[in-house]
């Protein structure tokens, strides 16, 4: 029968089974709560910045470029009281409220910079009080990052900063009780309770501390079951931890809005996101806005429904002074106010990502791929945003050109920039492809494509080096070519025009880069010695020791090609191409400085020589159409590429301060039908001249001497000689013999040269 | 000496005029420049600074400041001469040789500075242990007086 005994002890057992597993699950969450909440630091992206735009006199910047810049760092036009993060023009003159920035070599207070412009540069640079800036070093661009997870990007704050109206207008409209309550609310319990009963499913009701645990902890999904457990880890939340820091994480935490692929996370970024201003500058109006897209960021988003989040900005309004949180007084005001977002092109995880994806690279060589998404790292690059953005838009615009007057369909011409500092190696700008704001495949640093005769000028150095064969006037045959070598098809390079052009001189078989006379010329020297000449160039990658290497028959990316360039550019000293200069902690501690180093992988002497012939190419050769962009006084030196049936179309070249790359031709590998003159040229000359370059001015190096040559018959000439050139040549290589023009005096003049020289050199004993 | 050295230049010139053929005719090199007194305000700060910093140790940072000066003033032989002798201090001697030698290509006629740098080469290849080099070095200082 029943036994009462029996069924005592039973009900025992399961009472103590059931209390032992909710306190287990208690625990379980107990300990979840807490090693998570204590354990969990933020994931924070590296942080990626442009080169810092360093003002002084002197400078060729236009005020224009200077605002265009402020305005990208979300600096706003006109003055705002002890708040900087603002500019004002007054005709000549531009103020700047600079933001604080810690650099690399420490905190950059806030400050206040005068700066006055002069036709295109910079005339003067004051302090407030009218006092001489000798440098004013203006806060760097932000390009992007490296991001956790989902693209999760936020700016930490603490609390301390987070204003005061913000705060209270969040209690007020998301959670009245927030500072009475043990993690949960039974009043906005029972209006959940109420609308479950009705199937009208689970909704509100939730405080702060439950919205965090759901962020935090658990999945977006809408059961029973996930809602008791995040009422449980809720209480056990507010057991360990004071409201304070309870709001501080869920201030950082919140999800306030989408750019592109990037979330904005946290009342620290969406400050800056929306405002262009630190949180403890936010106005009771701005901190409304903010707490009002809690509900919906997309729904209230001030860029695309100004009227619906205007709208729920003075709904938050009013609670927050229903509440007796703020005056009336200070509520109307507020209410008043426009919306005071400040919208800049959307950025997603960067507006340059081609540039971004070799900034990533450069940094896996010396981090972890994990730290990087997650330390928050501050990494300072080289990127100049205007070069940067004069190449994507010069790019873009020439490439959808040339498109229309192809039949060849889709997709279309691709392209490829990359453009450094000449003397420093640093990357400025790089595009690759013309959809500049895709991340997918980058041209710049992937597309290995056939250089053709970018690798010339490899050759001609290498004759160069050899003062006592070879000058930029020795004679090279430039007649049909036939290589033979066993174990393969003969090679007959063939010129580009068709014909043969006999005997020419060195520096013109370059400047119309005749293919059989480079050949010759290149078996001649020796291809082995040629490749010696690329590798100390620069480049790494191993070259088949066939004949037609010369010829360019080289796969080579366009970062690889500006390696060889910036090499010649900077006068034989091999600079590695940086993109990088310094990284720091999220703190600001410094981790590592990527230095510039410099090799001397050439004498002075060919280097002047090969950069002389170079500039023929631009002044007289097949580059010539370069003067349709700049004048003649920019002595560019370049070289055009262009590949068999017109697949690449290349340029290289440079000026005084900028190394250029342009490689233009279809992914497919399809025959684009345009030549590196044709093509690539265009978009260099029209980039280039919106950069305003430095002429090139090469410093003449000890070992070479100025000799007058007459061009038709490559010797020696002097004043009688009317269309006589001046050409540089390595001590004592010159011809000796002199020209048919040549005056019967040049012998007495050149004697007297001689005498008055070496009077000069006893005078001065050099 | 150096006001000597001047007439002597300006007598040198002068004979040069009177004798001077038609055509090309080598210019007299001007003579050494006094040691850096640079125009530039933005160099001269980053350059005190720059010193200031390798006094006290703060090598990294000296060396930031002269690449920010560098940056501005790219073709500056001294500011290269700075970060050779920066480089040497931070035992970096393959640097510090080939930053001298890119001090050296920007020199010009500036003897004075010429003779600096390869007496900074001298140390940096004295400290890897080439006295041979290091001798050749000094030699080549020598030949720029």
């Amino acid at each position: 029968m029943f036994d009462r005994s029996k069924f005592w002890r039973y009900l025992r057992y399961t009472v103590l089974t059931v209390a032992l597993l909710a306190a287990g699950f208690t625990l379980y969450l107990d300990i979840r709560v807490r090693s998570e909440f204590e354990g969990r630091r933020f994931a924070l992206p590296a942080r990626i910045y442009a080169r810092p735009l360093e003002l002084h006199a002197g400078l060729r910047i236009a005020q224009i470029d200077v605002v265009r810049e402020l305005q990208e760092a979300g600096y706003g036009q006109g003055p705002r009281e002890g708040d900087p993060g603002w500019f004002a023009n007054d005709n000549d003159w531009l103020e700047i409220a600079v933001r604080p920035f810690v650099f690399w070599d420490g905190t950059q207070p806030a400050k206040r910079v005068r700066v006055a412009f002069e036709g295109g540069a910079v005339r003067a640079v004051q302090d407030a009080e009218g006092r001489e800036l000798p440098l004013a070093r203006l806060e760097p661009l932000a390009i992007g990052g490296i991001y956790p997870a989902n693209n999760e990007d936020r700016v930490l704050v603490r609390l301390s900063e987070v204003p005061k109206p913000m705060v209270q207008a969040l209690i007020a409209n998301e959670d009245r009780n927030f500072y009475s309550h043990h993690g949960f609310d039974l009043r906005g319990i029972a209006r959940a309770a109420f609308s479950f009963l009705r199937l009208k499913g689970l909704q509100g009701g939730s405080t702060l501390t439950q919205q965090l645990v759901k962020n935090f902890f658990l999945t977006p999904e809408r059961t029973l079951s996930r809602k008791v457990t995040e009422l449980f880890m809720a209480v056990l939340l507010e057991i360990h931890y004071d409201k304070d820091e309870i709001l501080e994480t869920y201030l950082n935490e919140i999800y306030l809005g989408q750019d592109r692929d990037r979330a904005i996370h946290g009342v620290g970024l969406a400050s800056l996101f929306y405002f262009g201003k630190t949180v403890e500058h936010l106005t009771l109006a701005e901190s409304a806005l903010l707490v009002g897209m809690v509900k919906g960021p997309a729904f209230y988003d001030p860029f695309r429904n100004p009227e619906r989040a205007l709208e729920r900005r003075n709904l938050v309004l009013r609670e927050t002074k229903d509440r007796g949180f703020v005056t009336m007084e200070e509520y109307s005001k507020a209410r008043a106010a426009d919306l005071g977002v400040n919208q800049k092109a959307a950025m997603g995880t960067s507006p340059h990502p081609a540039f971004l994806d070799l900034v990533h690279r450069q940094l896996r060589r010396d981090y972890d791929e994990a730290d990087l998404r997650s330390e928050g790292l501050r990494v300072f690059t080289t990127l100049d945003p205007r070069v940067q953005s004069t190449a994507e838009r010069v790019l873009e615009r020439k490439l959808a050109q040339f498109d229309r007057g192809k039949i060849f369909g889709e997709p279309g011409l691709e392209g490829a920039v990359v453009i450094t500092d000449t003397q420093s190696g640093e990357v400025q700008a790089l595009v690759g492809g013309r959809d500049v704001r895709f991340r997918g495949f980058n041209r710049a640093l992937d597309a290995a494509r056939p250089v053709g005769s970018l690798l010339k000028p490899a050759i001609y150095l290498t004759a160069l080096a050899d003062p006592a064969h070879y000058t930029l006037v020795t004679p090279i045959d430039d007649g049909p070519f036939v290589w033979k070598s066993r174990g393969a098809p003969d090679w007959e390079p063939t010129n580009y025009d068709k014909t043969f052009h006999g005997a020419v001189p060195l520096r013109m078989a370059l400047a119309h880069s005749y293919n059989a006379a480079t050949a010759r010329l290149g078996t001649d020297i020796g291809v082995e010695k040629v490749l010696a000449t690329i590798k100390r160039l620069g480049i790494d990658r191993e070259m088949q020791p066939y004949a037609s290497t010369l010829l360019g028959a080289v796969d080579l990316s366009p970062l690889e090609v500006a390696q060889m360039y910036q090499t010649i550019a900077s006068g034989g000293f091999r600079t590695p191409l940086r993109a990088i200069r310094e990284v720091t902690t999220q703190d600001g501690r410094p981790l590592r400085r990527y230095a510039l180093a410099v090799e001397q992988a050439f004498p002075p002497e060919p280097m002047y020589l090969i950069t002389t012939a170079m500039q023929g190419v631009v002044r007289e050769g097949t580059a010539q159409s370069l003067k349709n962009w700049l004048p003649p006084e920019a002595a560019v030196a370049g070289k055009t590429g262009t590949t068999t049936e017109q697949r690449d179309a290349w340029f290289a070249g440079f000026t005084g301060d900028h190394l250029g790359i342009v490689w233009i031709g279809y992914d497919d590998n399809r025959a684009a039908r345009l030549s590196g003159a044709g093509a690539a040229l265009p978009v260099w000359g029209e980039m280039m001249a919106a950069l305003a370059p430095e002429p090139l001015a090469l410093p003449k190096p000890d070992g070479i001497e100025n000799v007058l040559i007459d061009p038709s018959s490559g010797l020696r000439a002097d004043f009688a000689c009317s269309d006589a050139l001046e050409l540089p040549f390595a001590q004592g290589s010159a011809p000796a013999e002199r020209a048919p023009c040549a005056s019967a005096l040049g012998v007495a003049v050149e004697g007297v040269k001689q005498q008055a020289k070496s009077w000069m050199q006893r005078l001065f004993g050099r | 000496m150096r006001t000597l050295l001047a007439l002597l230049a300006a007598a040198a010139a002068g004979c040069a005029t009177v004798v001077r053929p038609p055509g090309p005719f080598p210019e007299p090199a001007p003579l050494p420049e006094p040691a850096a007194r640079t125009e530039n305000l933005a160099i001269a700060g980053l350059l005190d600074g720059a010193r200031a910093d390798a006094a006290a140790g703060r090598l990294a940072n000296a060396a930031a400041s002269l690449e920010r000066a560098l940056r501005i003033e790219p073709r500056n032989p001294r500011l290269w001469q700075e970060l050779a002798r920066l480089r040497l201090k931070q035992g970096d001697y393959a640097q510090a040789e080939s930053t001298a030698a890119r001090s050296n290509s920007w020199a010009g006629s500036d003897n004075a500075l010429r003779a600096e740098n390869w007496r900074l080469i001298a140390h940096a290849r004295e400290a890897r242990g080439d006295a041979e080099g290091a001798r050749a070095a000094l030699d080549a200082a020598e030949r720029q007086r």
